[in-house]
């Protein structure tokens, strides 16, 4: 590696802040949604009925199946100007990387209200709650700190693959570095900088977790 | 239970597919019914210095200038986006978008499915190896690995030189190339001679050189890239015809590439 030099870096960092604010725009949206997809499905795949909880395993088994760079560009190209009637890549972005988490999530989700024992459910039932009640006041509050990590290694991962909406010039953090490698044909000041972004931005959401997990951790 | 879940992997996949379609074909509609509208939608993969790069986040090059000058001569408003290489392509095809300029190689299967411009840029590929490398014509790169830009021309007369289906040919991200010479784990690249000089340029430490050789590696024309039976093409070339008349299209190529170009060579294209 010859001459790393610093300065070009200093030029571009006002491009990289905006890379920033929409990485952490994609990831906090895709968290989000994709948080409140993977409850739902969780909840479908484990309809009792096997003909209603199909498409929901039909879902998780086709966003976990498919690499997340097809998914983007089917949702971008084909998907979002369904809808909107034309192509937006951030649009495109946040719905194909909440999508594609909710698959993931999902099964967290699943496995994390499969592990409150049985006896829960059951003392619940006893008590008279009903099914809905049981699992919204009994299951899914323990539920969710037993998946606190995994989930973690969701968001953190989801962080990283943000940097694939760069293929439909999502202009974040990724985006920019490449442009960077472009304007300057330098390899390593452009990408050795992003790299450090993901890391503090994965870093700082480890953190948070880890508090909030503490947090959780007192009523134990 | 295995019945239902492949049963519901399927219909999601159908409805998918159904999206997509529907999507695809409604966009053409779409544009049909513009036809008439005389702001011209360029795309551009600002990833090539100096032919169309985000200089401070602001999108510039030759060809920027070039189709600028042309839109105008031609009499057209245009907006010009920034598209990732694929996406300009599929954009293109869809009728999303009206030009395509990126220097792009006209090529006979690029032909098929777009309609080209009489080209506007002359290039060729030129090699790069380490400076101690006893290379000095492409034949000499016979059992050598070669480093190539995956869907780039250069990739295509690396085959062509020395086999469809050669495994050391190594195909990668651009940038990434010239790594691989650097670090020994290609012997030579082989890319677009001005991409290569930008880099040895702005390299200067890593001891780097160019082989040029004109007989193996035969000229490529960049051109403009219509979606197919466009209607734009014809304003376009006469436009060009015209810039290279009163000189304007020398003096942007003086200003990216530092040197008056030949335009006779432009016109050695069949």
């Amino acid at each position: 590696m010859t001459s790393f030099n610093f300065q070009l870096i200093i030029d571009y960092l006002p491009y990289f802040f905006k890379g920033i604010i929409y990485t952490i725009g994609f990831s906090i949206a895709s968290i989000a949604l994709g948080t409140v997809f993977g409850l739902l499905i969780a909840l479908g795949k484990m309809l009792p009925n096997k003909f209603l909880a199909a498409p929901f395993k039909g879902y998780v088994g086709l966003f976990r199946g498919t690499p997340l760079l097809v998914q983007i560009l089917v949702i971008n190209f084909g998907v979002v100007p369904l809808v909107l009637g034309k192509s937006n890549s951030i649009v495109a972005g946040i719905l194909a990387l909440s999508l594609n988490s909710s698959a993931y999530i999902a099964e967290i989700f699943r496995s994390g209200i499969q592990a409150v024992s049985e006896g829960q459910g059951e003392a619940a039932a006893t008590l008279g709650l009903s099914p809905n009640q049981t699992m919204l006041h009994i299951i899914l509050p323990q539920a969710v700190k037993i998946i606190l990590p995994p989930l973690g290694n969701e968001f953190i991962s989801l962080i990283k693959d943000s940097s694939l909406a760069s293929v439909i010039s999502a202009p974040e953090v990724t985006y920019w570095a490449q442009a960077m490698n472009a304007q300057y044909y330098r390899v390593w000041e452009p990408y050795l900088t992003s790299g450090l972004i993901y890391l503090i931005l994965t870093l700082s959401i480890s953190s948070i977790l880890h508090s909030v997990e503490r947090r959780l951790a007192v009523n134990d | 239970m295995k019945k239902s879940k492949i049963y519901g992997i399927v219909t999601c996949i159908i409805i998918l597919f159904i999206a997509v379609v529907f999507g695809f074909s409604k966009m053409k509609d779409a544009n049909s019914s513009k036809a008439s509208n005389k702001t011209i939608r360029v795309l551009t993969y600002a990833n090539w210095n100096p032919f169309e790069y985000l200089k401070n986040g602001k999108l510039v090059g030759f060809d920027v200038d070039l189709i600028k000058e042309l839109s105008k001569e031609a009499g057209y408003k245009y907006t010009i986006k920034n598209a990732s290489w694929e996406s300009m392509f599929t954009q293109l095809q869809q009728g999303k978008a009206d030009v395509g300029i990126s220097g792009i190689t006209i090529t006979s299967d690029r032909g098929k499915t777009f309609d080209f411009s009489d080209p506007y840029f002359v290039s060729r590929q030129s090699i790069v190896v380490p400076q101690n490398s006893t290379v000095k014509s492409a034949s000499d790169l016979k059992n050598s690995k070669i480093a190539v830009q995956t869907g780039s021309t250069g990739q295509e007369a690396a085959k062509k030189l020395f086999g469809k289906d050669n495994s050391k040919i190594l195909a990668t991200q651009s940038g990434v190339t010239f790594q691989m010479v650097m670090h020994g784990q290609a012997d030579a690249a082989i890319g677009d001679n001005t991409n290569n000089e930008k880099f040895i340029e702005n390299n200067k430490g890593n001891k780097l050189k160019i082989v040029k050789d004109d007989k193996a590696f035969s000229p490529e024309y960049f051109g403009l890239m219509f979606p197919k039976g466009t209607s734009y093409k014809k304003s376009y070339d006469k436009a060009l015809k015209k810039l290279i008349a009163d000189g304007t299209y020398q003096k942007i190529y003086k200003k990216w590439f530092g040197v008056t170009p030949n335009t006779k060579e432009l016109s050695k294209f069949k």
